[in-house]
């Protein structure tokens, strides 16, 4: 079952590239990207002269020995990163003109970071949400931690409409360390709204990485005839849409759209990538983690 | 048609809700566009209905009855016929024709051109082809009553000529009383070329009633003196029977005066026996009071001459009297004693000079005294006739007189072979025989065979034999009569044939003219022969205006008379003559032609003429519509095209 998400050809072509972390993120893997703080590691740093409240269990015997001073030992840190993935199942992630929906190209891309995330060690976390927190697992690097994550993306089923204020709150309580948030959703809400909704996450020092999936349906609606659009979040309000709306004024708006929340999240610090399910998973990321790596 | 009901009604799209992620971006007022769409489509089916029921309406021949005005072509000319004919003095017909035809100008558009015509017995163009209303104005007013009778073949024969002239479409109107008589024996005279339309403008529609003085006779020249016979025809034309008073007047002064009953439509004779003419040329007429719109037909002219017989030398052999005597008498039974014959022996002739003659017979002379030979050679070059009759004398002598022709033979008929000979040709065209050339029964038992030479033969014998010769020598004639006039070597004599003949002869010979006492209004008048060339000739018209010029006095032969009345013609040699005129009596039948007449007239012109009636109503006629219509549906097709093409542009993208 985890073999569907987890296409060894797909998971190869992210493993050959890292995901170097822009600044202060922790790598996802243990001593390949360094902490910009000293940690507790076994590779010595510097000495530092103890001062009232230090941890006693830092302080060097051996130098106190020999000189009758205490300095503690400081070492570099190699701390393992926290990689969270907020996943969003509101009905319209269940929209799909691909054989591939919306809600199943998220979760392969979930599933692939935290796949990858695994093998680097690090923490993996996911939120499952649509009006509300569905299924929450912890990030851990305990054993049986990616069969916990994979096994909740695939029970993830398709929920009611999108609500990020309450989710987001929840998340924020979850989140103890600094990480890697990814949010995957289709983000049909304002951008001020989301933005406004997201940006306390980065005030904590987290990376928050939106991936924007949308359909190339929602992208570039192609009718051939007016059609009766009925909307999947709320089954009450349909609207008939002719070809040359679809053709010329709503691509404008989502156009509009893609751009206010690419441009407003990259104003406030946040990292916004645009996922077509009409593309190949890995081609997505792939090209996403490149766009990263060229930033450094 | 069901494919395109079935296209769009049957398979009329059904809207399935389909599922969208979010309508965040979709808003309430596309729906307009919706209906633009829905309008679109069923533009887009009307179209297709419309293209295939037009498509087989093509091909069903459709037309249309439409009412056609008669449309005005490029480079039309206009041309106004006004009828001047006599019987468009009849009431107001001419002042009404003027109207109409000043009222046709005047709704002439500016640029076109038109032209105005008079026509009678003959077309008169009164003016150049223009645009400029009062030259056009100014050459109806410049149309004059005439006295000649309307004819229709004249006027198509000149419009065609203006046709082929012109090499532009022509719009013809006529003016007229549109009278039955003015129409041809011979409809193709009336055809018009393909690009003339013709438009009658009749005067009149029924015939009004009219009586008129149709004929006269009365004797040109009157030798006798004593009460001259005149009689008088008076005609009803659509007239009922009514009683008339008939007046003869003579050089103005009533003669005589009768009333005569005239039968409803038909004729009555008047005879006139108190006629006392005095010498001289006289001008005579005969009246009616008959107090119907036309005056002009109530009066007929005819002119009488009183004169002193002429003479004529009748030349013989001493001792044979017989021909003189039947000559004589075959003369004087004409009923004109025009002629008075003096005669005279072989031996007379000596001293006789034949210049104071009318004419000479030579009477189976034989050999004449040639000093009297001579002159009368002289005399025939110099003007005058000879008629010579040739018998035994000419056969003993072998030639002819004064012709000097060597006689040929001599053809005897006898118990052996033929018994007689009888005439087996006649040349009624010749004035000797003109009238009457019944010789069936005229027995030749000797004739005398001339060679013909230059001579016109007149009449052949049954063996070929010429019988009569015209043979013309300088100005005068010498007629031959291979016979005699004594009824021995034929019975001429006692035959009805020979006074005609014989007065006949002598009016040829004796150059008088034996023409009727008036002539039609058209008809030409001779006015001087070839020997008068240079000398001037004066002629004076009813109304006493000279007619000719002076250049053309001295050189025209004839003239035509166009008036009715009294034409005097004064010729240099003192041959002086009063020619009464008169309008052609078919002027007098007032009936107009049927309309069904006209409309043939009008469709010579290819049908293309409008309605009868002289109106420029329009015309119902059917008129094929397919043509138009398949332009229609190739617009349809191409507009089909472009509306589907804008109404399926998305399936290429969403395909």
């Amino acid at each position: 079952m985890l073999q569907r998400f987890l296409d060894p050809a797909t998971l190869a072509s992210i493993s050959g590239l890292d995901l170097v972390a822009k600044t202060v993120v922790d790598g996802f893997v243990a001593g390949l990207h360094r902490s910009p703080d000293f940690g507790f590691s076994q590779e010595f740093a510097e000495y530092r002269a103890y001062s009232q409240g230090d941890d006693l269990r830092h302080v060097d015997w051996n130098v106190f020995a020999r000189t009758d001073k205490c300095f503690l030992k400081r070492y570099r840190g190699e701390t393992n990163s926290q990689l969270l993935i907020l996943l969003d199942t509101s009905a319209s992630m269940s929209y799909g003109s691909q054989p591939v929906h919306k809600l199943d190209y998220a979760r392969f891309v979930a599933a692939s970071l935290c796949y990858m995330a695994h093998g680097q060690r690090d923490a993996a976390g996911l939120i499952i949400f649509d009006e509300d927190v569905a299924n929450y697992v912890a990030p851990s690097t305990r054993q049986g931690q990616l069969f916990r994550l994979l096994h909740a993306i695939e029970e993830a089923k398709v929920g009611t409409h999108t609500d990020f204020t309450k989710p987001f709150v929840h998340f924020q309580n979850f989140l103890h360390r600094r990480g890697i948030v990814v949010v995957l959703s289709d983000f049909y809400e304002k951008p001020e709204v989301i933005i406004r909704t997201v940006e306390p996450l980065r005030f904590k020092g987290n990376e928050v990485i939106l991936f924007h999936v949308l359909d190339p349906q929602e992208i570039k609606p192609r009718f051939r005839e007016p059609v009766l659009l009925v909307d999947m979040e709320n089954a009450r309000e349909a609207l008939e849409v002719s070809p040359e709306y679809a053709r010329n004024e709503y691509r404008r708006r989502i156009g509009q759209h893609i751009d206010d929340l690419s441009s407003q999240a990259r104003s406030h610090g946040l990292d916004y990538f645009l996922m077509d399910t009409g593309r190949p998973l890995d081609e997505g990321l792939r090209e996403y983690l490149a766009v990263r790596k060229g930033r450094f | 048609m069901g494919l395109p009901v079935w296209l769009h009604l049957l398979r009329k799209h059904r809207t399935n809700p389909l599922p969208f992620s979010s309508l965040m971006f979709f808003e309430q007022h596309i729906q307009s566009s919706i209906k633009h769409r829905r309008l679109r489509y069923l533009l887009l089916f009307a179209l297709r209905a419309a293209l295939i029921l037009l498509l087989v309406l093509a091909f069903a021949q459709p037309y249309i009855r439409q009412n056609i005005l008669p449309t005005r072509r490029t480079g039309e000319v206009t041309v106004l016929a006004i009828d001047n004919s006599l019987s468009m003095r009849a009431g107001d017909r001419f002042a009404r024709a003027r109207r109409e035809a000043k009222s046709a100008i005047g709704g002439l558009n500016p640029g076109e051109r038109a032209q105005v015509v008079a026509f009678g017995q003959r077309v008169q163009v009164m003016g150049e082809v223009t645009d400029d209303h009062a030259s056009l104005n100014a050459a109806v007013d410049a149309i004059q009553l005439s006295d000649s009778r309307s004819s229709f073949a004249e006027l198509s024969r000149a419009v065609r000529s203006i046709a082929n002239s012109l090499h532009l479409p022509l719009h013809l109107h006529v003016y007229s009383d549109m009278q039955a008589s003015a129409l041809p024996a011979n409809f193709n005279d009336l055809r018009l070329n393909a690009d003339v339309r013709l438009e009658s403008h009749p005067l009149v529609t029924r015939t009004e009633p009219n009586w008129a003085v149709e004929n006269v006779v009365a004797p040109r020249r009157v030798y006798e003196n004593g009460k001259t016979r005149v009689l008088a025809t008076v005609a009803s034309y659509g007239a009922p029977k009514a009683i008339r008073t008939v007046s003869l007047e003579l050089n103005g002064r009533t003669v005589d005066t009768k009333q005569v009953e005239v039968p409803e439509g038909g004729r009555a004779s008047v005879e006139f026996l108190s006629l006392d003419v005095p010498y001289g040329r006289n001008k005579g007429d005969v009246k009616i009071d008959s107090a119907d719109t036309l005056a002009a037909d109530d009066t007929f002219y005819f002119s009488v001459e009183r004169a002193d017989p002429r003479k004529a030398l009748f030349v013989r052999e001493a001792g044979n009297d017989a021909a003189l005597g039947y000559f004589k008498t075959a003369l004087e039974a004409s009923g004109q004693s025009a002629f008075e014959v003096d005669p005279a022996t072989i031996e007379q002739t000596s001293n006789l000079n034949p210049s104071k003659y009318s004419f000479v017979v030579l009477s189976d002379v034989g050999t004449l005294p040639p000093t009297f030979e001579n002159e009368l050679r002289g005399y025939v070059r110099s003007g005058g006739s000879v008629l010579i009759a040739l018998g035994r004398n000419a056969s003993i002598s072998n030639q002819v007189p004064v012709t000097g022709e060597r006689v040929e033979a001599t053809r005897y008929s006898g118990r052996e072979g033929d018994l007689f000979q009888t005439a087996a040709y006649l040349d009624s065209s010749h004035p000797s025989i003109q009238n009457d050339n019944r010789w069936d029964d005229v027995k030749f038992y000797r004739a005398i065979r001339v060679a013909p030479g230059a001579a016109r033969v007149v009449a052949r014998l049954t063996d070929q034999t010429p019988l009569v010769l015209d043979q013309q020598l300088g100005d005068g004639h010498i007629v031959v009569f291979a016979s005699t006039f004594d009824n021995i070597d034929n019975d001429f004599p006692v035959h009805p044939a020979f006074v005609p003949f014989i007065e006949q002869t002598a009016r040829y010979l004796g150059r008088l003219d034996s023409g009727p006492a008036s002539v039609t209004v058209g008809a030409f008048g001779e006015l001087r022969d070839s020997k008068e060339v240079g000398a001037a000739v004066d002629v004076v018209d009813p109304k006493g205006d000279r007619v000719l010029s002076l250049a053309e006095a001295v050189k025209a032969q004839n003239i035509q008379f166009e008036e009715s009345g009294f034409y005097d013609i004064r010729r240099p040699n003192g041959r002086n003559e009063l020619v009464a005129v008169n309008a052609d009596r078919r002027e007098s039948d007032l009936t107009p032609a049927s309309p069904d007449t006209l409309a043939l007239w009008q469709n010579t012109a290819n049908g293309t003429g409008s309605g009868s009636g002289g109106t420029t109503a329009p015309e119902r006629r059917p008129m094929s519509v397919w043509w138009y219509v398949m332009v229609v549906v190739l617009a349809l097709a191409v507009a089909e095209s472009l509306l589907g093409n804008q109404h399926l542009s998305v399936d290429k993208e969403a395909a």
